[in-house]
């Protein structure tokens, strides 16, 4: 096992880095190329492309299979999905989308092709998500939609923003990029609120090169999108529904999110047992707490999150560049909070007091197929020893700082 | 009143086609090109996000189009919303109705009006002398729109827009390879889009490109699009999540590759329906116009109702029956759709000869799904109908009643 014993020996100091290849915080898995092939046979076969297209089809039949609901459509990207989403459902003549600050940078960018503004709500601090007391603040006649956002570890109430949602009259749309796997006590995410969005991106539990998609039990919904994704369309020569673009998913891509949603047993439990090398050797570490994957229902085991607690004796960010030298690409949790950033269109300007705190204290940790567990395991023995010679590592930062 | 050749498959006999022809390119690699590109892929692990075959891409569509930066998107429409956010147009654009209708749209995503001009009744292409109708105050850029393989005169476009001080850029989805005054269209006012989907020259399943010759507009593109790593951080309003992937890129690669034998194979396709449907009456070939080379990625045919004998749609119904995907196109034009009727009623009759062409265009299969017999075949059927116009009209009207 690799192992650094004198802080010399540290990257930011000047050392070798532990790891030649970057490892990163991107889940990259990989399906099989067999597999993959098999699926590019069928469209190559039918000379069919694009447009609908034969893996197109089974992908969304297979998906709706796995999230328990009756329709899935697919897109480009978790991006369009969801901007295509949040067009259809928005209510008329509403101006605000409710999100939280603390999630995923490009959230706000999706509001700002709908000229929707952003309204933004706190997160619980234990668990990262909004919750019910966190969006009822929020709520007000200019409210179009609520975007529910689960956390990137465990999943939010989605049964109690749903009703908090269907009290006031308002759409619910959950953007589930980051928990395609996970159960709740009220069943299977996929089928909550009045649509659900997932991403097919290369980073995500299935990787589709790039895509995403929707999954609802609302037919009407449906309709409407897979038209939306292709100009509007609704028949030969006519376009039906209004705001169309081109989102379609092509055959590649679809054919890779299929061999990959085959594989998906195999990832998670390569994905169970990264979380568990992390999960038992991160345990005797002082001053650092892991977010655990709440075991009782079923969950990806994808993310590693951490919290830096107070006794922690260095900041986020300065145990990020030392890690981050060594090519451990350990990064901030969502950073900065979305209300914190300028933005050149309008949203409703938040004081959010627990995201700003929370936006300093978490970190992500390499994941995925390209983390063996033996690394896992010589990242955590890094973590430990800057932890152990965090005094002297600032003072030499400093004198290199100074020189 | 009896055929003269009664073999028609609406009436009954056996269709020519055993099965279905469609009208795109759908030009593709072979299988063994197709798997060891992505067995590459896979060994790489790089899937997306500037990747090394989307860098080698772009590369190379810079040095086949001459132009400076090359921007690749997930879709055309896309490389169209991105140019207009790109180039922060305002108020309203001018582009021509006569277009496929993902070019409107696009403005309205980001947030402009679409101002719709006729077109020239020979060429098809914008009527560059019916913009001073159209081009107010609120106006702010022209869309040009290079349709069938053809040109709109790019360079007098770039002398109108500079004369009023408007943004200028083009919608070449038909014109990749295309050579206008010996110049690759590409290189046209601020920007031009291409679309790299698979009824398309140039494919990579679905696809497109944006091009310029401004290192400033380039690095806007590129952060909308947007891009992480190698590219300078450019301040842009939002961006539009539009990357191609490298499997994308891959087959755009290998179509790159084949594109000068497809083009040839176009070409020859093409003279084929030239000469055998110059002798029909009714029916007329629209030859590329504008430019010195043509990709002939479209066949696209008015038909004269009256010297034809039948209708276009008429015609559409016996060639589908002899399962020729033949289609209306463009229909209905964009200012006569569901969507744009309602939001810009204004329009209903002032595009006579974009109406005129949606009432009589025809576009017929060329590229990777015919061979010269097929085209001939396709023709022969025309011809067929021609003869027997009297006799399938009264069929068709007795079939529907």
């Amino acid at each position: 096992m690799k192992k650094k014993y004198k802080i010399k020996e540290l990257a930011i100091l000047g050392g070798e880095k532990l790891f030649s290849i970057p490892k990163s915080t991107s889940n990259l898995l990989q399906p099989s190329i067999e597999g993959f092939l098999g699926y590019s046979k069928t469209f190559f076969d039918q000379k069919r492309y694009t447009n609908n297209g034969p893996n197109v089809k089974l992908l969304e039949e297979r998906l709706a299979e796995f999230h328990q609901v009756k329709y899935c459509v697919t897109f480009s990207s978790g991006f369009w999905a969801l901007v295509l989403a949040m067009q259809a459902l928005a209510l008329r003549g509403k101006t605000e989308i409710i999100m939280p600050s603390l999630t995923y940078r490009r959230m706000t960018d999706m509001a700002a092709w709908l000229n929707l503004k952003p309204h933004f709500c706190e997160v619980d601090p234990e668990t990262l998500a909004m919750k019910a007391e966190t969006v009822i603040p929020c709520i007000n006649e200019n409210t179009a939609i609520i975007l529910g956002v689960h956390p990137i570890v465990n999943c939010c109430e989605v049964e109690e923003l749903s009703a908090v949602a269907k009290k006031n009259n308002i759409p619910i749309l959950f953007d589930s990029v980051e928990s395609v796997y996970e159960s709740t006590s009220s069943g299977k995410v996929g089928r909550f609120g009045n649509a659900e969005c997932f991403s097919l991106h290369a980073c995500k539990l299935f990787n589709g090169f790039g895509g995403g998609y929707l999954t609802t039990n609302d037919e009407e919904l449906a309709l409407k999108l897979g038209s939306a994704r292709s100009f509007g369309f609704v028949g030969v020569d006519c376009v039906g529904v209004e705001g169309g673009m081109n989102a379609k998913l092509n055959e590649m891509h679809a054919a890779m999110s299929l061999a990959s949603l085959d594989d998906v047993e195999n990832q998670i439990a390569k994905n169970r047992a990264r979380y568990y090398t992390y999960k038992s050797s991160l345990s005797s570490i002082l001053g650092i707490r892991l977010l655990e994957f709440d075991e009782e229902f079923k969950t990806g085991y994808k993310n590693i999150v951490v919290e830096i607690l107070d006794d922690w004796p260095l900041s986020r960010d300065e145990t990020i560049s030392i890690l981050n030298a060594d090519n451990v690409l350990a990064r901030p949790y969502y950073y900065p909070p979305l209300h914190s950033k300028p933005m050149q269109y309008d949203y409703v300007p938040a004081n959010l007091p627990v995201t700003d705190n929370l936006a300093e204290s978490f970190l992500n940790l390499p994941c995925g197929q390209l983390v063996s567990n033996d690394e896992i395991v010589e990242i955590v023995e890094l973590i430990r020893f800057i932890s152990a010679n965090a005094r002297a590592i600032k003072e030499s930062l400093s004198e290199v700082e100074g020189a | 009143m009896k055929a003269i050749n009664e073999s028609f498959a609406i009436c009954g006999a056996e269709a020519v086609f055993n099965e279905t022809i469609p009208v795109g390119q759908l030009y593709f690699p072979s299988w063994e090109r197709y798997e060891a590109s992505m067995r590459g892929i896979f060994e790489r692990q790089y899937y997306t996000n500037n990747g090394p075959l989307l860098t080698k891409l772009e590369d190379k569509l810079q040095e086949f189009l001459g132009v400076k930066h090359v921007i690749c998107v997930t879709n055309g429409t896309f490389g169209l919303m991105m140019a207009a956010e790109a180039l922060e147009l305002s108020g309203k654009v001018v582009l021509p109705s006569f277009t496929f209708i993902a070019s409107a749209q696009s403005l309205n995503w980001a947030g402009v009006e679409p101002v719709f001009c006729d077109v020239d009744p020979s060429t098809h292409q914008i009527a560059i002398d019916r913009l001073d109708a159209l081009v107010d105050d609120r106006v702010t850029g022209i869309m040009g729109v290079n349709l069938w393989g053809g040109a709109c005169d790019p360079e007098e476009l770039e002398q109108y827009a500079k004369g009023r001080g408007l943004k200028l850029y083009f919608d070449s989805a038909h014109a990749f390879g295309c050579e206008a005054n010996g110049k690759k269209i590409g290189g046209f006012g601020s920007l031009e889009i291409f679309s790299f989907h698979a009824t398309k020259v140039l494919s990579a399943t679905e696809g497109g490109c944006v091009c310029t010759n401004d290192d400033d507009l380039a690095n806007r593109l590129r952060s909308i699009r947007p891009s992480y790593g190698g590219v300078t951080p450019t301040d842009v309003v939002k961006v539009a999540n539009a990357r191609m992937s490298e499997a994308q890129a891959a087959i755009a690669l290998l179509s790159l590759e084949d594109f000068e034998v497809n083009r040839k194979n176009n070409e020859k396709l093409f003279s084929i329906y030239d000469e055998m449907l110059s002798s029909i009456p009714g029916i007329k070939l629209i030859k590329p116009a504008g430019v010195t080379l043509s990709n002939y990625q479209y066949v696209v045919c008015e038909i004269d109702e009256e010297n034809f004998g039948m209708s276009r749609d008429s015609l559409i119904e016996v060639l589908k029956a002899e399962n020729v995907m033949a289609r209306r196109y463009f229909y209905p034009g964009i200012h006569n759709s569901v969507e744009y009727r309602k939001s810009l009623p204004d329009y209903a009759d002032s595009l006579p000869i974009t109406d005129y062409l949606c009432g009589t265009c025809i576009q017929l299969p060329i590229g990777a799904m015919v061979d010269s017999n097929s085209v001939g075949a396709i023709c022969k059927i025309i011809d067929k109908a021609n003869h027997n116009s009297d006799y399938l009209q009264s069929f068709l009207a007795e079939s529907k009643r």
